[in-house]
């Protein structure tokens, strides 16, 4: 404003000595009474043109300029609270990258207990195997010597009655009953 | 067959107690015996006794003739009559044993079955039954029986009591032995 008045107040100076120039030897401005009426113009101009002008192209420039802070300051706080949010994105991508390091060392350290537990099961299982194949090996052994001997002994046995049904002789059955008579007592 | 058997016992039974009134119950159960042989020997008879469509009356006169016949006593008569007329013929082997059993119990003797390779002479079944009179503290009467199919010697039995002295007894144990290792 001050500026603008000043340029007002320059361009008035120049107007008189301007007329005067042009009194003297032919200069552009008469000074006369019309002077102080454009003068009176000029000034009414003036503070129409500010009224309507330069008050609104302030109050414009005014807006504008806070807007232009407002959108830096919400820069400012969109680029801080971006700052904040890669922060926070970096340290959740740490915490994240341990627990991976973390769920990965469970695993494999679980991964090494189950290949243990398995190779001792099937450890174990093996010799539980042979030991049953073993003790089934041993019974078959001893069920076929068992058997083995009880037909050897059902041959005997056959063949003795046999022999003993053919050279049995009377005398020979009387002794029997005799033998037997006398074992009668042992019975209690 | 076990109904069958109470009812013999239930019918010899009766017949012991009538019998021991009288004062013959041995001499009843030698004549019993001795029908009962008849009955079983002669199958025309066992066919009439037992036929249950002939009448009962008829039955018991058939009966009651046989055992006329064999000369046994009146009581005798009346109870085989009875039997035949209630058509429990088919019962006289089970009520002869039946009622041996009470009167042996009533006389303190037992029955010895014998099964024997050959035949006993009359001094070893002396010998066997005084042993076995000895070893049961009561009197024993032998029932010999031959059975080929023993290798020698004999099986007595008395009761639930078995004495085997035969030498497939003895065999046996040795297979059971050998077979045992």
């Amino acid at each position: 404003m001050i500026r603008v008045l000043a340029i007002a107040a320059l361009l008035l100076g120049m107007v008189p000595s301007a007329a005067l120039a042009a009194e003297g030897g032919g200069g552009l401005i008469n000074l006369d009474k019309s002077i102080a009426i454009q003068a009176i113009n000029f000034l009414l101009l003036l503070l129409i043109l500010g009224k309507l002008l330069y008050r609104p192209l302030l109050a414009k420039m005014e807006e504008r300029t806070q807007a232009i802070r407002k959108s830096l300051d919400e820069a400012q706080a969109a680029r801080a609270e971006a700052q904040r949010e890669r922060a926070e994105h970096a340290a959740k991508l740490e915490t994240a990258y341990a627990e991976a390091q973390a769920i990965r060392a469970t695993a494999l350290k679980e991964a090494a207990e189950e290949q243990r537990r398995l190779v001792e099961g099937a450890r174990a299982e093996a010799g539980r195997l042979v030991e049953s194949a073993r003790n089934e090996m041993a019974q078959e052994v001893t069920r076929a010597r068992q058997e083995l001997r009880r037909e050897v002994v059902d041959l005997a046995i056959t063949a003795a009655e046999r022999l003993i049904r053919k050279s049995l002789r009377e005398e020979d059955h009387r002794r029997i009953v005799q033998d037997a008579i006398g074992r009668v007592d042992k019975v209690n | 067959m076990r109904s069958h058997e109470r009812t013999a016992r239930r019918y010899a039974k009766a017949l012991y107690d009538v019998a021991r009134e009288a004062g013959a119950t041995d001499a009843v159960g030698q004549e019993m015996e001795q029908v009962a042989a008849v009955c079983a020997g002669d199958a025309g008879a066992h066919d009439v006794l037992t036929r249950p469509w002939i009448k009962p009356a008829d039955r018991r006169g058939v009966a009651v003739a046989i055992a006329r016949k064999i000369g046994v006593r009146k009581l005798v008569q009346d109870f085989v009559g009875l039997v035949a007329e209630r058509g429990r013929a088919d019962h006289l082997p089970e009520i002869v044993g039946a009622y041996r059993t009470l009167v042996d119990a009533e006389l303190g003797r037992a029955r010895a079955q014998v099964r024997t390779a050959v035949a006993l002479t009359d001094a070893e079944k002396r010998q066997l039954s005084g042993k076995l009179e000895h070893a049961l503290g009561k009197r024993v009467i032998l029932e010999e029986q031959v059975d080929a199919a023993l290798l020698g010697g004999f099986v007595a039995q008395v009761g639930s009591l078995i004495f085997d002295g035969s030498l497939d007894g003895q065999l046996a144990r040795m297979r059971q032995r050998l077979a045992r290792g």
